[in-house]
């Protein structure tokens, strides 16, 4: 039994360690420090299962759902250090180096500090922790979005991302600090407590949930806040794209999750929170669903996908029950369709830059004639964009599957049928993909080559996807047995004291 | 504080940070920004924390802003030209600030508890940079040391960014 928070510490030891080697080394090759990477991270996913329970305190809960956002958060970045391992040879050439290695040492140990950020997020259960753990997330995306510096698209993303970003920030800080002012607390628990003992007016109070979900919405990217996505989605490295689209959104969830869990217990403002998200939902599913259908550009389209997707998960959120204030079977589907969706997703992304890489361009038509160029490519898309889609019998379906069941449960019919309706235009566009990997003639026949690492984590990818959509029991057990719904364990516990930090006497 | 302190200052916050924005030359908005800053370290003397008013003007008026004239004198920023006044962006602007100040409005009005007057503190002396130094360093450890990593991250990305050639 080790305590939790010295996976976190081991992931940051890294990061400073590759800074160190990269520093001190003579050598120009920096690929070492990424394969480095890859291999701590995979030991830690397996020294994740044997974390102290008990090794928790007021700011940080160890639980099954800390876990499992853990481990999604190691395997995101492992796959994203894969991806920057191909995409090096793109990087290197708007980067303004003198050596041939230049800049590319600080590209693979950012995203491990970023997942530190992410991996303390998915533990935090205060306010204060939460903030920081979230700008420490962010702040690295800022860097890793505009790191392409003579690439005028990923300047023009990062200005973008930065700006949004820290309007979105702003929003989030000051929903925190209503909610701090009437409640006198920043531990979740603490607040749900003070709001089950106390009379709290609620219209304020509503005022700073408002404030909080847009400020989440941004992180997440739902409608009305995902005006910033394509561009940032389409000008970053195409590996932090997939950072994003990915680890944010897991993230984004998780404190989501977590943040409203107090509130919906408390008469006229669960209920009213729950029917904004529901309306959130509807609109990024008709918004994300129906603007992907002309794009050309597959980064841009699966931006767009990526905001379809966020629809959904929030169509899981907005169906907890509004009596019970418990996410159960609502959290699992979060946590199901998340884990599907990190599979596709990353998958998608890796095989277009193996294929951006050697057709120079990220456009739909350099897909043409894939399936004769490379089939396991063109299969390993296949099976990714299927799954997206939601056919049967891949994890994309089973997602899919448990969000509307949650919906039907909580009465959300008419989300249902949204659901449905925008399911089938995301047949239509991901079909494309398929259509010009299998059915057009390839522009340039010369086959493809992959890497042997990259190989692997496709392989592997692909046969997840498969595996979570035919036999989903055991991992749907780990869920509920663990209990993903036991966001709410620490509920009506009196929180631990942290001594003399009651603003005005509680 | 009375009252016409507190709205003096406080317009003055709000008045100065309009400047920041409205202001082409970066010189002047930068000045701008430092009377903004102590405009609210004055309002901070009025709630008592004196402690972070005091840390408002070192570290925010004082080198902070320092840091920015130093940076607009060394990239030679030149005063922003007149740019074509986008009219939907503008109104759509207005249009969301309109809202959210009729929003804070309204929610003020039915805020009870932001009508009540607290009682005075018990002590009138606290010793605010004791608690903030053992809040630190003790409960609150865990995030101040995320801070950390987050500046370092921060410093990383500056560097990366900013260097003329990388090696």
């Amino acid at each position: 039994m080790i305590p939790s928070l010295s996976l976190e510490i081991t992931v940051l030891l890294l990061g400073i360690l590759m800074l160190l080697v990269e520093s001190f080394s003579r050598s120009d090759d920096k690929r070492g420090l990424a394969k480095m990477a890859i291999g701590i991270l995979s030991a830690l996913v397996g020294f994740s299962f044997f974390v102290d329970p008990a090794s928790g305190n007021a700011f940080y809960a160890v639980d099954a759902t800390a876990h499992f956002f853990k481990v999604l958060a190691l395997l995101t970045t492992i796959v994203v250090l894969i991806m920057s391992l191909e995409y090096s040879s793109v990087l290197a050439k708007y980067l303004p180096g003198v050596t041939p290695g230049a800049g590319l040492g600080e590209f693979y140990s950012l995203p491990v500090f970023t997942c530190a950020g992410l991996m303390f997020m998915a533990s935090a259960v205060d306010f204060l922790l939460i903030f920081v753990s979230l700008e420490l997330v962010t702040i690295s995306f800022y860097i890793l979005v505009a790191y392409m510096r003579r690439h005028t698209a990923s300047l023009e993303a990062g200005v973008k991302y930065l700006i949004l970003g820290a309007l979105s920030t702003g929003f989030l800080v000051y929903g925190i600090t209503w909610i701090f002012g009437l409640t006198g607390e920043t531990n979740l628990a603490a607040i749900q407590h003070a709001l089950a003992t106390k009379a709290v007016a609620t219209t304020p109070l509503l005022f700073g949930l408002m404030l909080l979900l847009t400020g989440l919405g941004f992180k997440v990217a739902a409608v009305p806040f995902q005006l910033w996505v394509p561009d940032v989605y389409q000008g970053a490295p195409t590996p932090i794209t997939a950072f994003l689209s990915v680890g944010s959104k897991a993230a984004g969830f998780v404190v989501l999750l977590r943040v409203l869990q107090p509130f919906l217990g408390v008469p006229g403002v669960g209920v009213k929170v729950l029917a904004v998200l529901a309306l959130m939902a509807a609109l990024t599913m008709l918004y994300g669903n129906l603007a992907a259908l002309p794009q050309d550009n597959f980064k841009r389209l699966l931006a767009y996908s990526s905001i379809g997707h966020a629809g959904y998960l929030l169509v899981a959120v907005a169906s907890v029950s509004d009596t019970k204030a418990t996410f159960g079977s609502a959290g699992v589907a979060v946590a199901f369709y998340l884990a599907g969706y990190l599979l596709m997703t990353l998958l998608s992304f890796l095989v277009l830059i193996v294929v951006a890489r050697h057709s120079r361009g990220d456009d739909i038509l350099h897909f043409n004639g894939l399936a004769k160029r490379s089939p396991f490519l063109a299969f390993a898309m296949l099976t990714a964009m299927l799954s997206l889609a939601g056919v049967p019998f891949t994890a994309g379906f089973y997602g899919k599957l448990l969000v509307f069941a949650a919906a039907v449960q909580a009465g959300k019919f008419w989300l249902v049928g949204i659901g449905i309706l925008t399911v089938a235009a995301g047949f239509y566009y991901y079909l494309r993909i398929v259509a010009a990997m299998y059915w057009q003639e390839p522009g340039d026949t010369t086959p493809i080559t992959i890497a042997p690492l990259t190989r692997t984590a496709i392989g592997a990818l692909t046969l997840a996807v498969f595996v979570f959509g035919i036999c989903p029991q055991p991992i749907l057990r780990q869920l509920k047995d663990g209990g993903v719904s036991a966001v709410q364990e620490n509920a009506g516990k009196p929180p631990q004291s942290a001594d003399g930090l009651r603003p005005w006497g509680v | 504080m009375s009252p016409i302190l507190f709205y003096l200052f406080a317009a003055m916050t709000l008045v100065f940070a309009v400047a920041v924005v409205a202001n082409r030359n970066p010189v002047a908005s930068a000045l701008s920004l430092v009377v903004s800053f102590l405009g609210l370290a004055a309002l901070f003397v009025g709630l008592d924390a004196y402690f972070i008013a005091v840390i408002q003007v070192l570290v925010y008026a004082g080198a902070v802003m320092v840091l920015f004239l130093f940076i607009i004198m060394l990239l030679n920023i030149q005063a922003e030209e007149r740019r074509k006044i986008n009219v939907p962006a503008y109104a759509a602007g207005g249009l969301v600030t309109v809202a959210f100040i009729a929003q804070l409005w309204f929610v003020l009005q039915k805020f009870e508890l932001g009508k009540t007057a607290f009682a005075p503190l018990a002590e009138k002396h606290v010793d605010d940079v004791r608690n903030v130094g053992n809040t630190l360093f003790s409960t609150h450890n865990l995030p101040f040391q995320v801070i950390g990593v987050l500046i370092l991250v921060a410093t990383i990305g500056v560097v990366v960014l900013s260097k003329r050639e990388l090696k």
